[in-house]
């Protein structure tokens, strides 16, 4: 749970190690998300920083994680890109920002570990500018009985290890919280998947 | 090695190890219907520390997905083959295998149709 300070500061140390083989995989469909963003950039849950050798050049991005460990885990691949980013310590459930400060917000696996995702994704909003994009590229409930049974199953696993829940409703959620998805992606199967939202 | 070809082997690899695990427990096992119940018990137990050492490698849902379904699966059926006398390990392994192979495949394609929509 990267959102998470206590468990995520204990897995900082293996975050990058564990996620190895997901980032191998995601590369290519988040390069082709992360070329929506634009404008001044909200990065929710920065990690380690795996994501940014996927991000366009040129960026202004103001990213947050509540792991200090993660967040100092960060620092090489923050200083290796070429564009600003700005780091802070900070809950995605109440950030300090401004209302309507940001022009897109990005997410990545995020929302699949904060306490309230729906709470999360309202504060998402507030600090969104009316006409901004919410990009999420998260995990999701399978809407396949079979795949839903075994992600059930694991996320009691997942939760004990480190905070990460694999049955949330991400679409759902978005849009109970005011969203509507304006583009939406399977990247495998129906689990993971690459999001764009806008205010409804 | 090419991620989607290494799915194909895992799921191979997955399929045979299970088989085997629950031929070496069942093959004395008489009642067919409690080699089924067992044989997915104990398939979905070998595959739990499976999953966690490949995930760091091969990606978490990539893995997580195949190894749910080879593990009851692969069990359950691997423990039917077990209970039935004159049936050597040799032909349970092979079909832990051949099942695990299979399950590889549906899921290439399924991902392939979920992915295309």
């Amino acid at each position: 749970m990267k959102t998470n300070n206590k468990s995520y500061d204990g897995v900082a140390k293996f975050f990058d190690f564990f996620r190895a083989g997901d980032m191998r995989r995601w590369g290519p469909d988040q390069r082709a998300l992360f070329k929506n963003l634009k404008g001044r950039v909200l990065y929710i849950g920065i990690g380690t920083g795996q994501e940014i050798v996927n991000f366009p050049p040129g960026l202004d991005i103001t990213a947050v994680d509540m792991s200090y460990a993660m967040l100092e885990r960060s620092h090489a691949r923050v200083q290796n890109y070429r564009g600003k980013i700005h780091r802070c310590q900070m809950d995605a459930q109440a950030t300090a920002f401004q209302d309507n400060t940001f022009d897109t917000i990005l997410t990545v696996c995020v929302l699949c570990s904060v306490n309230q995702p729906a709470i999360c994704l309202k504060e998402l909003k507030r600090v969104l500018k009316p006409d901004g994009e919410l990009v999420m590229f998260e995990h999701v409930l399978s809407k396949n009985p079979v795949y839903a049974l075994i992600l059930k199953f694991m996320s009691h696993v997942t939760e004990y290890l480190e905070g990460t829940y694999l049955d949330r409703d991400t679409v759902g959620n978005a849009e109970r919280a005011g969203f509507k998805i304006h583009s939406h992606k399977n990247v495998y199967l129906d689990i993971v998947k690459a999001l764009i939202a806008k205010s409804a | 090695m090419n991620l989607k070809i290494a799915d194909f082997f895992i799921g191979t690899f997955a399929g045979g190890l299970v088989a085997l695990v629950v031929y070496l427990v069942l093959s004395t096992q008489p009642n067919m219907l409690i080699a089924m119940v067992l044989g997915g018990l104990i398939g979905m137990v070998l595959v739990l520390p499976l999953k966690i050492l490949l995930m760091p490698f091969v990606g978490a849902f990539e893995v997580m997905i195949p190894l749910g379904i080879i593990g009851m699966g692969v069990g359950m059926t691997a423990g039917m083959l077990s209970a039935i006398s004159g049936i050597s390990g040799y032909v349970v392994i092979a079909w832990g295998n051949l099942a695990g192979c299979m399950v590889a495949t549906i899921i290439y394609f399924a991902n392939k149709r979920l992915v295309n929509q």
